[in-house]
């Protein structure tokens, strides 16, 4: 059975981010059925609910369940939606493609979820370096607004609804959805003290609702299609629908490919529909599943590996934002290592101490041992420095993030940091034989 | 809400009992504490110390130092202290192994970029990133790296008083929210992000609001300091004695800190209903002016010559010239000029030297200032003179009595007595002013008590060197009606004396009072004169007990 794209349907089509195409291929007939349907939004997010989908973003908290969470009395507060569009882990591509592409899918997700919300404002924030999927965001927005998907009663529904959109200013962190929240209300990105949670206490001080791009425009298929097709897709009744995977590194044929959720590891790096295998026929050393906060993977461990939020769990590791980054047997994971921790010391929001102060530890002393300066004691404290940074230490899962590729690579390529320290050199690799003789 | 440890609502209480307080398991033994604290502040008045940095009683709380790691029954993960809402029956526990090395853990992280350079850091001994590191740390860190430098943020004035050192700083914010939360200006802000966070001022703007100095005092390292005390005095050679601004009538709460007889600074004692954990810059520096003596020396006219006298003989001379008025012309030419600088046992001592001389001619002048602010706990309070007493010295009664003249009749020139006794030669601008010196100077006989010099004391017959704030005792009464006691820090430097006693001994030669009485005395005659004092006890004003000498807080006379 071949799997028939749902969310990249319509990517590669000529004009596919115009509204015109958009509303040809059958699209805004969800908004139709739900605001000309009789669909009450307690209904619409019952249906969401029994789809089974789970965030996209990276925690895959059953979408609907968060939906709930907002108090019924809201106090004469409004409820706020903002769709996540900070997309910044590493090796993750996903949402800039439907943004970039089929902007209209996403937009019509968020009006349809802002109704389930009872919603009346909501915000698209957008990573600061998405120059041109803000653009194209902006445009798509603009467009709703002239053919009446946006604005005051909507198709005569009696449903009023805004989306503005917000450039993020180039921060990771912003990605956190309290961090985002802040950065939102113009203050520093910082993610806040929880609880309170957004759902009760979220932007503006109001309950506050935020989804990633790729959730918004699964709920867009879920209320076309129903929550029954949705959740036939993808390997189990807890892991459904279809999902996004960003494939990069030693791989034949990098990309974004759309597959049910629970696509086999091993079918996304050597399947001919995707990855198809590796490049020069290398061999795969360690594999990232789900962006650099994700712990990686050994051979051994993608055998039998489903990509899903449960599948990952098993292994100790993490789907996250489904990006799978491959390393064939010529990389220093040492160096890999180095590099993630570069990216997270120079990340760090920089408010909690373990953090501000921890993530350059790691980077500092990585980098001493790649270049030749460890000492066999380094490995020991790498663990002993990332162990007391995470568990509650910290106000948000930044440092926990931050530990995981230093722990997993030392887990399971203990021997390659001894060679490293031992003999001042990587084991494998183009500096493979540097400073051997020392 | 952004401050989730203030419980929006407390657990509802029982059907039938009102229950005042909640309960709460610090390892192991049930303390009542009462509801809408902090957990940090709960455990204090439990007798238990859950170190911290960036939580303050008066800030929003943000949970960013991570020092105050403690345990939670039912919840899995080390918990900050002061982002966990009180409720009924939470069991705490501050002393397990992981709460013990997560501790330690926080401390090498905060250590690990902080220099470690106490003997020369002028924060050493009050500062708390020291405590903490000897109370929680390890002896040893396994930081082998190069330490953050700050360059171009080190050791630089960012206003009027505060010098920073960014390479000190543990990023607790307490600076940023004390411009931000408490004077409200928001001078100050986070730069940048991760290991290189640094706070400074917006767009390099000074920060120059009237509590300036503040930051440096919630700084709990020495990245904040001020230029007026930075590398003066170790602090713990210096004393502590608690006090009362000097700098106008709000009449904030200080510890006047000394050593060898000379004042170093000024530092806010805390006091809910007045200046709370606060001081202007304006009064705080204040401390230096305290050093400043130019009159040191008894002196006395005689004819045009100037003699250098003793306290007793010039008193004598005084009550003399005092009892020659009365017997050739009557009281009526005698003037008694109080100061709204005095305390209020001095300015009752002038009152009742001037009934018992049956002289009505006695008066107190406000010294205007421009409106100073002050937070309490719970609101502005506005203060506009100079002199820390004019409430107390009207309360006193030393505005003219019936019949009497006042300094206003002096100064238009519809009188001139034959003596003048000005109890505090700095009483107001008028005495550095020549026309108004000119007018007093009318008199036959000019007497003024003084501990610098201007034209009143320059025109002067008598000159009586007096003390300091720093070098008496006695209380002042605030524009909120509050009496407060001061301590003395140190003696007045010999022959200048107390303005209590200077009156004292006056009234004494006079046939009045006893020259033996103190200031505890003076102020039993006021209890039992004055309306309004009577309820001020002793153990109120003495009492509080935040401070080690005391609170001193009277409410009695509100």
């Amino acid at each position: 059975m071949t799997f028939e794209p749902v969310l990249l349907a319509r990517v590669g089509r000529e004009r596919s981010q115009s509204i015109d195409t958009y509303v040809s291929d059958g699209g805004y007939e969800a908004l139709r059925k739900v605001l000309g349907g009789g669909w009450a939004p307690e209904a619409v997010t019952e249906e969401v609910k029994k789809s089974g989908l789970r965030g996209r973003g990276g925690a895959g908290f059953p979408t609907g369940v968060k939906w709930g969470f907002v108090p019924k009395d809201t106090k004469g507060q409004p409820v706020y939606l903002l769709c996540n569009a900070d997309e910044s882990e590493p090796g993750t591509f996903k949402d800039r493609l439907l943004m970039e592409e089929d902007p209209h899918q996403m937009i019509e997700g968020q009006i349809i979820s802002a109704y389930a919300l009872k919603c009346r404002t909501s915000y698209v924030y957008i990573r600061g370096e998405f120059f041109h999927g803000a653009r194209v965001i902006q445009r798509a927005v603009d467009e709703a607004y002239e053919k009446g998907f946006l604005g005051e009663n909507i198709l005569g529904s009696g449903f009023s609804h805004d989306i503005t959109v917000h450039r993020g200013a180039g921060a990771y962190i912003c990605g956190e959805e309290t961090g985002l929240i802040e950065s939102l209300e113009g203050k520093r990105g910082q993610p806040r003290i929880k609880p309170p949670f957004p759902a009760v206490f979220g932007v503006f001080g109001a309950p506050t609702i935020v989804n990633n791009v790729e959730t918004l425009c699964c709920v867009t298929h879920v209320m076309k299609r129903g929550a029954e097709w949705f959740a036939k897709i993808g390997r189990n009744e807890k892991n459904t629908g279809p999902k996004l995977y960003c494939l990069s590194g030693h791989v034949n044929r990098p990309g974004v490919y759309e597959a049910p959720m629970g696509l086999q590891m091993k079918e996304l790096l050597f399947g001919e529909d995707y990855g198809r295998g590796m490049k020069d026929g290398r061999k795969v050393k360690a594999v990232i599943p789900g962006g650099a906060s994700a712990a990686m993977l050994t051979p051994e461990e993608i055998e039998d590996c489903p990509l899903d939020f449960d599948g990952l769990a098993a292994k100790k590791s993490m789907l996250g934002s489904a990006a799978i980054i491959v390393m064939n047997e010529d990389t220093c994971i040492v160096d890999a290592a180095r590099n993630l921790a570069k990216f997270f010391s120079h990340e760090s929001c920089g408010q909690c101490t373990p953090c501000r102060e921890g993530t350059p530890w790691l980077h500092r002393v990585l980098d001493r041992i790649e270049s030749g300066d460890g000492r066999a004691e380094d490995i020991d404290l790498l663990e002993k420095i990332s162990n007391q940074m995470a568990n509650g230490m910290t106000i948000c899962v930044f440092a926990d993030a931050a530990i995981a590729p230093v722990l997993s690579s030392i887990g399971k390529f203990r021997d390659e940091y001894r060679h490293h320290v031992e003999r001042k050199a990587c084991l494998v690799g183009p500096r493979a034989a540097v400073g051997a003789t020392a | 809400m952004s401050t989730p440890a203030a419980p929006a609502a407390p657990p509802p209480p029982p059907p039938g009992a009102e229950k005042k307080t909640i309960t709460i398991v610090f390892d192991g033994k049930p303390f009542e504490v009462p509801p809408g604290i902090n957990l940090i502040e709960a455990a204090k008045l439990a007798g238990i110390e859950i170190p911290h940095f960036c939580f303050h009683p008066r800030m929003s709380v943000v949970g960013q130092c991570r020092m105050c790691l403690v345990e939670i029954e039912g919840i899995p993960k080390i918990q900050a202290a002061c982002t966990t809402p009180l409720k009924e029956g939470l069991i705490v526990k501050t002393t397990t192994e992981k709460v013990r090395d997560s501790r330690a853990a926080n401390m090498e992280f905060l250590l690990i970029n902080h220099p470690l350079d106490c003997p020369i850091c002028d924060q050493a001994g009050e500062c708390t990133l020291q405590d903490n590191a000897f109370g929680y740390g390890e002896q040893r860190s396994r930081y082998d790296e190069r330490k953050r430098q700050y360059a171009g943020f080190d050791r630089t004035m960012i206003g009027p008083h505060v010098i920073a050192d960014m390479t000190r700083c543990i990023q607790c914010t307490r600076c940023i929210r004390f411009c931000s939360e408490i004077a409200g200006t928001g001078e100050l802000t986070f730069l940048d992000r991760g290991g290189r966070t640094l706070v400074w001022t917006h767009d390099g703007e000074p920060l120059a609001n009237d509590w300036s100095a503040c930051a440096a005092d919630v700084c709990p390292v020495g990245a904040l300091t001020t230029k007026e005390f930075r590398f003066r005095r170790r602090v713990w050679e210096l004393e502590k004695t608690p006090s009362v601004c000097p700098g106008c009538n709000i009449g904030c709460n200080i510890s006047i800190e000394s050593r060898d007889r000379i004042v170093y600074r000024f530092l806010p004692r805390l006091n809910p209903a007045v200046n709370d954990y606060w001081l202007c810059d304006y009064g705080r520096f204040r401390s230096e002016p305290m050093n400043e003596r130019d009159v040191t020396r008894v002196t006395s006219r005689e004819g045009s010559e100037v003699k250098e006298t003793t306290v007793p003989a010039a008193i004598e001379r005084l009550a003399t010239e005092i009892r020659k008025i009365i017997d050739s012309r009557g009281p009526s030419e005698l003037f008694f000029l109080g100061s709204a600088h005095l305390s209020n046992e001095e300015n009752f001592l002038l009152r009742k030297l001037a009934d018992y001389l049956a002289c009505g001619n006695r008066d107190v002048v406000v010294d205007k200032s421009r409106v100073r602010r002050m937070k309490s706990k719970t609101e502005w309070i506005e203060g506009d003179h100079f002199g820390a007493n004019y409430a107390g010295a009207v309360d006193m009664g030393l505005t003219p009595g019936a019949g009497g003249h006042g300094l206003a009749d002096v100064l238009e020139g519809r009188w001139t007595p034959d003596l003048v006794l000005v109890a505090d030669a700095g009483f107001a601008a008028a005495a550095d002013d020549p026309e108004a010196v000119a007018r007093l100077r009318g008199a036959k006989f000019l007497v003024a008590a003084a501990r610098t010099a201007n034209a009143l004391t320059r025109a002067a017959d008598v000159v009586l060197p007096a003390a300091s704030l720093a070098q008496k005792e006695g209380s002042f009464t605030n524009v909120q009606g509050r009496v407060q006691r001061f301590d003395r820090a140190f003696l007045p430097p010999p022959p200048a004396r107390a303005h209590w006693e200077l009156l004292l001994m006056l009234a004494a030669a006079l046939g009045w009072g006893d020259r033996n009485w103190t200031p505890t005395d003076i102020r039993g005659l006021i209890r039992g004169e004055v309306e309004g004092y009577g309820d001020v006890t002793e153990e109120e004003l003495a009492g509080g007990g935040l401070m080690k000498k005391g609170l001193f807080v009277s409410t009695g006379a509100i």
